[in-house]
């Protein structure tokens, strides 16, 4: 499916005229994007690597997954926000951008993981859970997350 | 006079070759700055969760000294990638760096959240723990924290602004946002 006609349409729209003609308004909406990246991934290294058993091994990971989910949707919320507005201001330029799709790739990916797959299982008792699952699910939330943030981070070099 | 003599070691760090090199790779300055970037997640990740919790507001049954003494190590990792990655990044730029008001400002916020965490641990070591296991701990924590967030945001902020060029020294500023980026030429050329 050919996604130009969203890309085309965004470009004009009326918050691209904002993102555009406001260079400051764009580098703060940035700003929050980079903070809310900080929460994001504060969030997931804490209860993914809990659950690898890296880290706080002597609190149980069930409080430290509850505790760092909802940060981590508040983050999302103000990432999709804050990114919808900077796209705006150079849709047409994102849309030949190989590390921009892989990102939005990685960005899809890492929600589904997260709401789909990560989220029910760990609403269950972990100590029913086999620790190698715990661990693998740990180890492929950080990798797809560092992918989403690495691959943000190079479409500005691209 | 500080401006002069920081603007001459910018000018002599330039001169490496290493410095010119680093500048014009292409891939090594992206991977530097990806990670120093991509790090934040790591330092100020760990950072925001302890701070939330002296905040009242995630971990509430967990005690506040067990949250941080397990977050230190990461944290700390986290923090000197931080700072060789801002060095070598620096390194790279020096002139244009030394002379970036942002760059200026980030540094002040840095120390800033440097007394705010000395004085924090000051706070904590005289209370003897007492609040520890308290849901919400008392007020002057609570600001501490809070102060630690703004200031760390206040580092994020600025440090992303640097890449812009609004008030680089070559545009037209007011004689105090010359001396306040330390523009050593322009101040000269006003006098």
């Amino acid at each position: 499916m050919d996604l130009l006609f969203f890309f085309e349409w965004l470009d004009t729209s009326a918050l691209a005229d904002i993102s555009k003609a406001y260079g400051g308004v764009f580098a703060v909406v940035e700003t929050f994007h980079t903070s809310a990246m900080v929460l994001l991934g504060g969030m997931i290294l804490t209860g993914d690597l809990r659950l690898m058993n890296v880290l706080m091994r002597d609190i149980p990971s069930e409080v430290v997954i509850r505790n760092t989910e909802k940060w981590f949707g508040f983050a999302l919320v103000v990432m999709i926000l804050s990114g919808i507005f900077m796209m705006s201001a150079v849709a047409m330029k994102l849309y030949y951008n190989v590390f921009f799709f892989s990102k939005m790739v990685g960005l899809a990916t890492g929600v589904f993981f997260f709401y789909v797959i990560r989220k029910p299982l760990l609403n269950q008792e972990h100590a029913l859970i086999n620790p190698w699952t715990l661990k693998l699910i740990g180890g492929t939330s950080i990798l797809i997350w560092l992918s989403v943030a690495a691959s943000g981070r190079w479409i500005g070099f691209s | 006079m500080l401006n002069e003599l920081l603007f001459r070691f910018a000018q002599w760090l330039d001169t490496h070759q290493w410095s010119t090199g680093l500048h014009e790779s292409y891939y090594m300055y992206g991977w530097v700055e990806s990670t120093h970037v991509l790090t934040l997640m790591l330092f100020l990740g760990m950072l925001v969760v302890i701070d939330l919790r002296m905040l009242g507001v995630a971990f509430k049954d967990t005690p506040v000294s067990t949250i941080a003494d397990r977050l230190d190590k990461p944290m700390m990792i986290g923090f000197t990638v931080m700072v060789v990655t801002g060095f070598v990044l620096f390194y790279a730029i020096p002139v244009r760096t030394t002379t970036s008001i942002w760059f200026r400002i980030k540094v002040v916020l840095i120390i800033a959240a440097a007394i705010n965490v000395f004085l924090l641990r000051r706070v904590i070591k005289k209370s003897g723990h007492t609040w520890d296991n308290d849901p919400v701990p008392p007020k002057r924590i609570r600001i501490a924290a809070g102060l630690s967030i703004a200031f760390w945001t206040g580092v994020i902020m600025t440090g992303r602004m640097i890449a812009y060029d609004w008030w680089d020294c070559h545009k037209e500023m007011p004689y105090f946002m010359y001396w306040a980026a330390g523009c050593v030429n322009e101040l000269a050329a006003y006098e």
